[in-house]
């Protein structure tokens, strides 16, 4: 039983989800209605919808805070819907502020945390409401009657069973076979118990005289746990007429026309609402059927672990292809011709198979970007008002799909950037006029997807970064040694120092922007999820952080490269080409050595170098290195002195990685490397290639941070030594 | 598997270790931290990573890192044998692999022989250790598993060791 309840939860906590989400994309769809005497009637129903099904469900899993509050807003929402009042300013805050403490709620309910305060909340509601109500006095009082009435009068009412869509499609069919549907209710208690009778039982009754097609637990309002059932059966009333006796009530399951859930609690619910409030009149809700299609039959939630287990399982799949691709090639010589070729082909429609199976299943896993930007609206609009800054958001590519998992771990990054974006990036709009700007600050938040990567911007039009404020405080902070002031400083040496955690350049920590710790958890956050961030800043002109993010998280494409008879993988999705060049074309310059690569210059980059590896050799290598420089003209043979290379990046700052074999390409799983111990600069992940053994998956943008940087910022172990 | 005969398992103030060799000393890790034993299969090491950390170990369907005892506590590392164990702890949502020389023993030990460690060594390895319990003739130290895996007690060691 606890079981079913909790069951039970999890789809109320899955709904109030949708209905908040939906709530908050049509309150900023009328807030630029206010003081308007008509305002677009879609959006009201809506929210309408919307506020009276979490108070629905509210009321039954027994959250009284919250349905209260949902009540409140909902009161409002039928005044405007009637038109009996103007939505004000303070109006559409109460309704946001409300939303926000509304979630809360919810939210202290699913983590069994204390619940916020209601109070000021709720006073702030009516505040707003009565401010041009005919009757502003008595509103409060009466619509708390109201309130409760409605919920006595819903444990008696039969239509406040939601069914699912799988069940209603049962009741229907039943139906239409000429079975009728009643609705029992069960009590249970001790003195029943010791008679043998409980819920179990009950079920089992039920299921003899015909099918049962629901069963849910409801909270009574003097705390009581009930049962509700709903049976379809053949057998006449007097079959069960007598188990009242038992605890047992029933009555005639009332079907409604449509087939949607919502409808079913919104035509009873209402419309005794109406008759209890003073201040409305038992209008239609007809509008109502029309607006609730926002969750289609046609769509099933799912739990989000379930994908991931499902995404498990195909990384799993993907490896022991992988096992049986290594098998095969251990036994070609024990084949013949027609055999080899038959199980070749058989690995490859397998390895075909996979990847749409990959696909697909990645596909369920995306959602719209949009529900994280609206998100940020609702920030902003706090901020601009904390700030006293005015600031306009733009959209772009709200319809981008991401990967579930991912727009959540975004969703606190994205605050942190939005945040900084206002404290430090906009101006007061006096500032900016004087700068010959407009005064509104504006801010972008852009997505789009380029090929395997998802591409977010966000984007200010303020002041752009003090590269010499961040790097007079890198060298406070001891994380650079010197800094000569008009020395040019790369734009990802600036980010990497920014996102150094506890780094702030701001004398004091404000309210909005936090102690510095916040690019810290951005970039960690990025870097967990297999993507990168890229800085761009212009003194005066704005600042842009650009975050990509791979589309996939759990499986990629990567070439296989060995170093020193070590062997790690490259994500494709970095690789720009793969190059044989002789050592001759290197050209060294101070320290660094050079390619010249398509009309431009690349930096090398020796992985034996950057790992170390080989330790005890080291040495010896890198010198033999510079006397190949010297002399490979005359004496060395042109097949041994070629260098492989693999450009990763793009534009100003592509690199060339310098490797010893390119063993092949490969589907691998990316699993992070997240313990402390083995975080070090250049490895992005690891996976295993089907032989047991573990990969190192390279951090191309690393590299090519190390290549770039003018200066050198020290790690961890440098800096405490 | 032995337990050790003086105290049986229904002393209810014993607490159940996992002991292991490392050059000759016994140490003792509580039961509870532990998730499993194995055999040390193929470790890929992870270049630039502190000097104790042997690399990454495939386990379980998870890549752990895997630390090299020998080399945390100060001495020489041996090539590993038919003897040496990964003992794979799980401490503050972390999965961490333990090389030592030898692990086979589950042991029940009664709280009242486990001493705070001296004064004298509760300097830098003072840190991981939790205690110390005296077993007939047998000493067996008592590690702290959250300091062992610690990065800041890993770098004033290597502070010191230089």
């Amino acid at each position: 039983m606890d079981n079913f309840f909790a069951n039970f939860l999890d789809d109320y906590f899955a709904e109030c989800d949708e209905h908040i989400i939906n709530i908050r994309d049509n309150l900023l769809a009328i807030e630029a209605q206010i003081n308007q005497p008509q305002i677009e009637h879609s959006f009201l129903d809506k929210l309408f919808v919307s506020f009276h099904s979490i108070k629905g469900l509210s009321g039954m899993v027994g959250l009284k805070e919250a349905e209260e509050l949902a009540h409140e807003m909902e009161s409002y929402l039928r005044l405007l819907r009637e038109k009996k009042v103007i939505l004000t300013a303070p109006g559409i805050d109460a309704l946001i502020n409300g939303t926000t403490i509304l979630e809360q709620v919810i939210t202290a309910y699913r983590t069994q945390s204390p619940l916020p305060d209601l109070g000021s909340i709720m006073s702030q509601l009516t505040n707003a409401f009565a401010e041009k109500l005919p009757e502003p006095t008595n509103l409060g009082n009466n619509t708390k009657t109201g309130n409760n009435q409605a919920v006595n009068s819903s444990a008696t009412q039969i239509s406040s069973i939601t069914l699912k869509i799988q069940e209603q499609a049962e009741l229907k069919s039943a139906l239409e076979q000429g079975e009728t549907a009643w609705q029992f209710e069960f009590l249970p208690g001790q003195e029943k118990a010791d008679r043998g009778i409980n819920v179990n039982t009950v079920r089992e009754r039920l299921q003899v005289i015909g099918k049962l097609i629901h069963a849910s637990p409801k909270v009574r309002q003097n705390g009581e746990v009930s049962f509700n059932f709903v049976v379809t059966t053949n057998v006449p009333e007097t079959s069960f007429a007598g188990w009242d006796a038992d605890g047992l009530t029933y009555s005639p399951y009332l079907v409604t026309g449509s087939e949607e859930k919502s409808v079913t609690k919104s035509e009873e619910k209402p419309e005794q609402l109406a008759s209890l409030s003073p201040v409305s009149s038992p209008t239609p809700i007809s509008p109502l059927i029309n607006t609730t299609g926002s969750t289609p039959s046609n769509v099933v939630r799912v739990d989000l672990t379930k994908l991931d287990e499902l995404m498990r399982m195909v990384g799993e799949l993907v490896t022991t292809r992988a096992k049986f691709a290594e098998n095969l090639k251990n036994i070609k010589n024990k084949l013949n011709a027609t055999e080899l070729r038959a199980l070749r082909e058989t690995n490859l429609a397998l390895e075909r198979q996979l990847r749409d199976l990959r696909e697909g299943v990645m596909r369920v896993r995306l959602v719209p970007i949009g529900e994280i930007f609206t998100r940020m609206q609702f920030i902003i609009r706090d901020l601009a008002k904390e700030s006293q800054k005015q600031i306009s958001l733009q959209f772009e590519g709200q319809n981008t799909e991401i990967d579930k998992f991912v727009v959540e771990r975004m969703l606190d990054p994205m605050m942190h950037m939005v945040r900084n974006a206002v404290s430090h990036g906009l101006e007061l709009p006096n500032e900016r006029i004087s700068c010959g700007k407009s005064p509104e600050g504006k801010i972008s938040l852009r997505a789009a997807t380029v090929g395997e990567m998802v591409v977010i911007e966000i984007a200010d039009d303020g002041r752009g970064v003090d590269v010499e404020a961040v790097m007079n405080q890198a060298k406070k902070q001891g994380l650079i040694d010197s800094f000569a002031q008009n020395q040019t400083v790369d734009s990802n040496t600036i980010l990497d120092l920014m996102c150094s955690p506890c780094f702030s350049t701001r004398e004091q920590a404000d309210l909005i922007s936090g102690r510095g710790v916040g690019m810290a958890v951005v970039k960690n956050t990025v870097n967990e999820l297999g993507g990168f961030i890229t800085l761009d800043s212009q003194r005066g002109k704005g600042t842009t952080l650009r975050i990509q993010l791979p589309l996939t998280l759990a499986i990629a494409d990567a070439l296989i490269i060995s170093v020193k008879d070590q062997t790690f993988a490259i994500p494709q999705s970095a690789v720009r080409e793969v190059l044989q060049v002789p050592e001759s074309a290197i050209a060294i310059l101070e320290n660094n050595e050079l390619i010249p690569y398509r009309h431009q210059v690349l930096p090398l980059i020796r992985l034996s170098t950057v790992f170390n590896l080989n330790n005890s050799h080291q040495f010896s290598t890198n010198s033999e290195i510079k006397i190949n420089q010297k002399s490979s003209h005359t004496q060395l043979p042109a097949a041994q002195s070629t260098l492989k290379l693999i450009v990763v990046g793009n534009g100003v700052n592509a690199v060339a990685i310098g490797v010893d074999q390119i063993l092949g390409q490969q589907e691998i799983v990316v699993r992070p490397l997240t313990d402390p111990l083995v975080q070090v600069i250049g490895i992005a992940g690891a996976t295993e290639l089907g032989d047991g053994r573990v990969v190192l998956i390279i951090d191309t943008l690393a590299l090519n941070r190390i290549a770039n940087s003018t200066v050198k910022i020290k790690n961890y172990s440098e800096k405490t030594a | 598997m032995t337990t050790h005969p003086n105290h049986s398992p229904e002393n209810h103030s014993s607490l159940p270790f996992i002991l292991f060799e490392l050059a000759g000393t016994t140490y003792g890790l509580h039961s509870q931290v532990v998730q499993q034993m194995e055999m040390v299969q193929q470790i890929t090491p992870v270049p630039n990573a502190a000097n104790f950390v042997e690399g990454v170990v495939f386990s379980r369907g998870q890549v752990i890192p895997a630390i090299n005892l020998r080399v945390r506590f100060g001495w020489e590392k041996v090539p590993y044998d038919v003897r040496t164990r990964l003992i794979v702890i799980n401490v503050n949502h972390r999965t961490v692999g333990l090389i030592t020389d030898s692990a086979r023993e589950f042991i029940s030990i009664p709280q009242d022989v486990i001493l705070p460690p001296p004064e004298a060594i509760s300097g830098l390895s003072g840190k991981y250790l939790a205690g110390i319990a005296m077993l007939g003739e047998r000493l067996i130290l008592i590690l702290n598993a959250e300091e062992i895996i610690n990065l800041t007690t890993d770098t004033s060691l290597i502070v010191h060791s230089s």
